[in-house]
């Protein structure tokens, strides 16, 4: 059963009245990958991992985890699947380990492996010491932590992650993914949705771009960026500050023109052309171009190009 | 067996957050309490015929209302969705949670009889009976109170609904006049009505008494209404509870 994947979907369709949510979705995870489910708010992310956690019903297709429908067996593959919801959402009256221990009973963990389970957890999501603290207590970063503990307290073969660091500050994101690496190296497939393109691109080894319910592309990170390789892009450092609609304006060779950390980033029509304006352009503004550099497609550049396409028609790479 | 004793974890659990709460125990016990009392300063000759109707009344307000507010309120604060994401079939969520509503409404129903009895001498001709009412009034109000609450948002709503039909269940069930003086057009409607059923079992058990021939009928009606109710939650449980 080893070859099965851990997740398989074909020709997925849901939708809500006249709303189409997904359609014709299809996509497959081996066992053992990192998965990242990327789309633009109302893409049909979230319906998506609903309907593969077995929340929702499915108009059409198939949907199978680790090889049982999820409409036929429900609960034979929530006994498999872990799901960590957008929202922290355990009993904030119980304390954290009471939270662990309970939702241990519910998965059937006798007692002493659920204790056993509950304090792992605890120390490997660094809570030893809030083993007594009621969750409502804890910090943002810290109730986000335990949600992804919960979902780990039955050992789940596939974990469904649904904004895992939404509203965390840098340090706690940060160690959160260093989190899901390590629930990945493990052994546990990671189904990942996010918002943070970067935190996509670093932790996934595929990825999948989800536009108005349809799949826009499919593959690795590096795959989907040469999608885009025809896009132009320059970096450009100004002496000054600038405004974009003066610059958009003296330059038509420039498309698109947006700021990063004191650096302009450019989609240009045409190389020559474009430096030609802004040269010009930097003259008359009375400003200095201090840096001009070449910029590769990065994954966020690839889902603004598929973005503003609106969606081209699903084509999985290799 | 694995799935009954998640519905334990359930009741346990809801048991040790909702209902085991000093406030709400004793807001389950001071309001019949005081009724009573009112009734027993009244006239000490005649309270015991209001008495039980009375313990039935606890039943029906407190288990619908405590069973819908424990689900609202866990649908609002998302904790619902836990079960929902669990290997837990809807049979077992809806035994669960009836279960712990169930034990609250039995549990303060029981610590009210025995302070009546102590305090005012109040009769037990029929434990057996008695326990049977309880077990089942707790049961199908606890179950009644499930499914209206996977039927709305709020927990104002799932009250609103069920007010619609505790109240004039509450006018033709003989909680305050026995089955025997009501209007004859009034009687076909008291044996739809389940608290009816329970209030009379509650009777046989306190004073012996009761309007029917037979304690069976007032037994096998309220199995029948356990049994509807359960259906209608596990049917509502099963059509809403995800939306």
């Amino acid at each position: 059963m080893e070859s099965t994947p851990a997740i398989a979907v074909s020709g997925l369709s849901k939708s809500f009245g006249s709303l189409q949510a997904l359609s014709e979705v299809s996509f497959s995870v081996p066992r053992g990958e990192i998965f990242a489910y990327l789309g633009p708010n109302g893409a049909g992310k979230t319906t998506t991992i609903r309907i593969l956690a077995g929340l929702l019903p499915r108009d059409d297709g198939e949907v199978s985890i680790c090889g049982t429908d999820v409409a036929r067996d429900p609960v034979v593959v929530k006994e498999r699947i872990g799901v960590v919801p957008d929202e922290s959402n355990l009993y904030p009256e119980l304390t954290c380990r009471r939270n662990l221990e309970y939702l241990g009973e519910l998965y059937g963990l006798a007692r002493g492996v659920r204790a056993q389970k509950a304090a792992e957890l605890l120390s490997f999501f660094g809570l030893k010491d809030r083993g007594t603290t009621p969750f409502g207590a804890l910090s943002k970063g810290l109730k986000r932590r335990l949600t992804i503990a919960a979902a780990l307290v039955h050992d789940p073969e596939v974990v469904f992650l649904d904004e895992p660091t939404s509203g965390l500050d840098v340090p706690s994101a940060r160690a959160l993914r260093e989190l899901i690496r390590t629930i990945n190296r493990q052994g546990a497939t990671v189904f990942l949705t996010t918002h943070n393109l970067q935190e996509a691109e670093a932790l996934s080894q595929r990825v999948l771009i989800l536009i108005k319910g349809r799949v826009a592309a499919l593959g690795t990170p590096a795959e989907i960026r040469q999608r885009v390789q025809g896009l132009n892009l320059l970096a450009v450092t100004f002496s000054a500050e600038i405004e974009a609609a003066p610059l958009l304006r003296a330059c038509p060779a420039v498309l698109q023109a947006s700021r990063r950390n004191g650096t302009w980033r450019l989609e240009i029509l045409e190389t020559h052309a474009a430096l030609e304006q802004l040269v010009a352009f930097a003259g008359g503004a009375g400003v200095r171009i201090s840096e001009v550099s070449a910029v590769t497609a990065s994954l966020e550049d690839a889902f603004m190009s598929f973005l503003k396409e609106g969606g081209p028609e699903a084509e999985a790479l290799p | 067996m694995s799935q009954f004793r998640r519905a334990l974890a359930i009741s346990f659990k809801d048991i040790e957050s909702y209902y085991g709460k000093p406030p709400l125990i004793t807001w389950g016990l001071l309001f019949p309490a005081v009724l009573i009392l009112s009734l027993y300063v009244k006239d000490p000759a005649t309270y015991l015929a209001i008495a039980p109707g009375i313990i039935a009344m606890t039943l029906l307000f407190g288990n619908t209302s405590m069973a819908a507010i424990v689900v609202t309120f866990e649908k609002r604060a998302g904790t619902f969705q836990r079960l929902l994401l669990a290997p837990l079939s809807m049979r077992t969520i809806v035994l669960g949670k009836t279960a712990s509503a169930s034990v609250y409404g039995i549990a303060t129903a029981l610590a009210l009889f025995l302070g009546l009895k102590f305090a005012l001498g109040m009769p037990l001709v029929n434990p057996v009976l008695l326990l049977a009412g309880l077990i089942l009034g707790a049961g199908i109000f606890s179950l009644l109170g499930l499914a209206a609450a996977v039927m709305v948002r709020e927990v104002f709503e799932a009250m609103t609904l069920m007010n619609f039909v505790r109240f004039p269940i509450l006018f033709i069930s003989g909680v305050f006049m026995p089955l025997s003086q009501m209007p004859p057009w009034l009687k076909p409607l008291a044996l739809m009505s389940p608290l009816t059923y329970v209030v009379e079992l509650l009777h046989l058990g306190v004073t012996g008494r009761s309007d029917f021939a037979t304690p069976v009928i007032p037994l096998l009606a309220s199995l029948v209404f356990f049994l509807a109710s359960w259906v209608l939650a596990e049917i509502m449980f099963r059509r809403r509870a995800y939306s």
